[in-house]
């Protein structure tokens, strides 16, 4: 059984929908400043989505409008209309903020009195992500949110793919969504790996991390199934491989043996060697950690001439959202022919044995790849190819 | 899949034998509280010397997933030498709720810039998982998933995924909830708590009453027999009718997802029909203590009593416990409207 990729969507700092974020890729055009979504004193820049249509203050959680925008694009992108009756359809989407009760205003009444305003405790019950967009679309297969922190969104794909592998569903709706928050960006400015400055993934001066936010979401489904209704597929979903580190809630494991054996294992699961991948969609923050890691790591699974990038210095890092969001990049990737200069790199540095792609590049190949690293020690790849 | 090991932390103590021993024993008042009685977990069940070092810096929901955890592991009697082969999935419908306000805390007295990184870092909702993976040093997939209704069973299908496609030979697979100040405000505000500490599932009300409660339960599934052998999941599946002839339903009714008229289905399908959530307490993950007293049931041929028996529909309840024979356990989530959930266990 091979997954087709029948729809994408996705909306970040870079724009509403893939047309405008490839627009923004391909020129190097960089939406990041000061944040305006809340309050707060740290000076760190953001890549916040401005003027969403949709997001009126308190009435709907962020996270929601980003998913349901990013969810609109790609089933309209599948040729699917919702609500999707009559299909066996599952939900699988990976965040982080919203599947917390962060909401600083209510928490600070209720610390006050010892009672609150309970429409934030609504507004949250009903935004279970995956629960949320299934009931939307009436989507009738298995839904469930994954919480993975940062590689959460790669590994919603991976479950989801298993899903269909397995039969449980026909069509899956899989990808990750989050919003900028205060919560995290105490959090992330309290670990000192936020950069006063923009993010530069893979760079010798690398000061850090930039919060983004936004949504990026894969129509995958069964290929009889989307032959049956008509489709021609041109994109597959793969291979997902994913491993622990066993060793630190916050940094990844210094030989990066979990991380390659994520590589590894979503290779072989997609039945293809590494001199098959024509580039990687890195995860590459732009912390000092991440990026000596998971660089060593790729040099020593491809070899020294790998095309890689990170894709963070356009979107920021968007947690629960980055792998969705960086699956929608590779897919298009593969199917354009082209990767976008890896943002924000200017020096190499000597612990990296491998160096980004600097400038718009052209590729040729069926394979890519694209990996999350996350809190607690979790790795995860996906192999994403082309019809030959 | 086979179910090789359980780890369990609740209301009344640590491991398969205080929950044994509940079985057993049958219900006991909640503890009171300010706002609402509830089943809480006393903060000596969750301390243990052998493991202190290694969750100095954990919180209380860490904590409870560490210990349930590591239980199952250790009942299961299995030693597994290859540490990419055992995969880590804990469901949870809440996560770390109090250290998020902990950490909500800091920044509201002290500052955006002044705030604790571990309590952030603890905050996250897969800090509890990464504390098993390192702790237990398994290197398989390890993820954490959330849903309010059905994050165990989701858990359950994929474990089974994982085990199928060969990802892993084994997988912990478990839920964590805790019950913390704001928690319990919201419980009371929210639910229609019963003020007499008293759990009724066999009602079947549409606005049945609930008494919170707090735990974890991790289970060993493994490809093969082997450890301690609770008997096998034959089947997890979604929104399917009711069919076969099981030995037993377990019903995950506890007031936690309001209107419970969906369990009077299985009245008139012949079977027994029991439920352990008055000794627990009402959790949204609450399945999986159910699942625990099935398989537990299933491997000691024995059906512990119903510990309420108030049978308005005259339900044909186990109202005894005692030694019977017992191949198949149904375990049934309902949620109105239509959603159900059915696992089916095999001995």
């Amino acid at each position: 059984m091979k997954a087709v990729i029948s729809g994408t969507g996705i909306i970040s700092a870079a724009g509403f929908n893939l047309e405008q974020n490839l627009g923004s890729l391909k020129v190097g055009k960089r939406n990041a400043g000061p944040v305006s979504v809340f309050s707060t004193i740290l000076p760190y820049p953001v890549f916040e989505v401005k003027s969403l249509p949709g997001i009126s203050g308190k009435e709907e959680m962020r996270t929601r409008s980003l998913t349901f925008a990013a969810l609109k694009e790609a089933l309209e992108n599948a040729g699917l209309q919702a609500p999707l009756t009559g299909f066996r359809a599952g939900v699988c989407l990976g965040t982080t903020v919203a599947s917390q009760l962060n909401d600083i205003s209510f928490y600070t009444e209720f610390r006050k009195s010892g009672s609150a305003d309970l429409k934030p405790v609504d507004l949250f019950l009903k935004g279970n992500l995956a629960e949320s967009v299934a009931c939307s679309l009436n989507a009738s297969g298995p839904a469930i949110t994954v919480v993975n922190a940062c590689s959460s969104g790669t590994d919603a794909i991976g479950m989801a793919l298993s899903w269909l592998k397995s039969g449980l569903c026909d069509i899956a709706i899989a990808g990750g969504a989050d919003e900028l928050n205060r919560v995290p960006l105490c959090g992330f400015g309290s670990l000192g790996i936020l950069s006063g400055s923009l993010c530069a993934p893979f760079d010798k001066n690398r000061a850090g991390l930039n919060l983004g936010e936004g949504a990026g979401i894969l129509i995958l489904e069964r290929e009889d199934f989307y032959i049956k209704r008509g489709g021609k597929p041109s994109l597959y979903l793969s291979g997902y491989g994913s491993y622990a580190d066993a060793y630190h809630l916050t940094a990844p494991r210094p030989d990066g043996t979990g991380l390659e054996s994520a590589i590894r294992k979503a290779l072989s699961d997609a039945g293809v060697l590494p001199e098959d991948v024509c580039f990687v969609n890195a995860h590459g923050t732009g912390t000092l950690d991440n990026d000596r890691v998971e660089g060593a790591v790729l040099e020593r699974i491809f070899g020294s001439k790998i095309k890689f990038l990170s894709t963070k210095g356009y979107t920021g890092h968007t947690l629960g959202g980055a792998g969705g969001i960086e699956a929608v990049y590779t897919a298009a990737a593969l199917k354009e022919g082209w990767i976008p200069a890896n943002a924000g790199f200017e020096c190499r540095d000597n612990e990296i044995p491998i160096t980004p792609v600097t400038e718009n590049t052209g590729i040729k190949g069926s394979f890519a790849l694209s990996t999350s690293l996350a809190f607690g020690g979790n790795n995860s790849a996906i192999v994403i190819e082309k019809r030959r | 899949m086979f179910i090789s090991g359980i780890g369990i932390v609740f209301t009344r103590g640590r491991g398969i034998d205080s929950f044994e021993k509940a079985l057993k024993e049958g219900w006991r008042e909640p503890s009171a509280g300010e706002l609402v009685p509830a089943y809480r977990v006393d903060q000596e069940t969750l301390t243990d010397a052998s493991l202190s070092k290694k969750i100095r810096r954990a919180d209380r929901f860490s904590k409870m997933a560490v210990l349930s955890a590591v239980d199952a592991y250790r009942d299961s009697g299995i030693t597994v030498n290859e540490r990419n082969k055992i995969g880590i999935i804990l469901a949870t419908a809440f996560g770390p709720h109090s250290t998020t306000f902990s950490f909500i805390d800091d920044i509201l007295d002290y500052g955006d810039a002044s705030v604790s990184p571990t309590k952030f870092s603890n905050s996250v909702h897969n800090a509890a998982a990464s504390y098993v993976s390192s702790i237990l040093e398994s290197r398989g997939p390890t993820i954490t998933l959330t849903h309010f209704k059905f994050a165990f069973q989701n858990a359950l299908i994929l474990a089974d995924s994982w085990i199928s496609e060969g990802r892993c030979d084994h997988v912990l697979c478990g839920c964590t909830e805790e019950l913390g100040t704001v928690m319990e405000y919201a419980c009371n505000m929210k639910l229609n708590i019963a003020k007499d500490g008293k759990i009724n599932p066999f009602a079947f009300s549409d606005s049945p009453v609930s008494v919170p409660g707090e735990g974890s339960v991790f289970i060993m599934l493994s490809k093969e027999k082997g450890g301690n052998n609770y008997g096998k999941v034959a089947e997890v599946s979604f929104s399917q009718n009711i069919a076969g002839n099981p030995d037993l339903f377990v019903i995950d009714a506890d007031g936690m997802n309001g209107d419970e008229t969906g369990y009077k289905e299985i009245i008139n399908h012949g079977a027994a029909i029991a439920g352990y959530s008055p000794l627990f307490g009402s959790i949204p993950t609450g399945s999986a203590f159910n699942f625990a007293a099935a398989a537990l049931m299933l491997k000691n041929q024995i059906a512990y009593n119903c510990v309420f028996q108030d049978n308005p529909f005259v339900v044909k309840l186990g109202v005894l416990t005692s030694k019977k024979d017992l191949n198949e356990i149904y375990c049934i989530k309902i949620c109105k409207p239509e959603i159900k959930t059915i696992v089916k266990l095999k001995k």
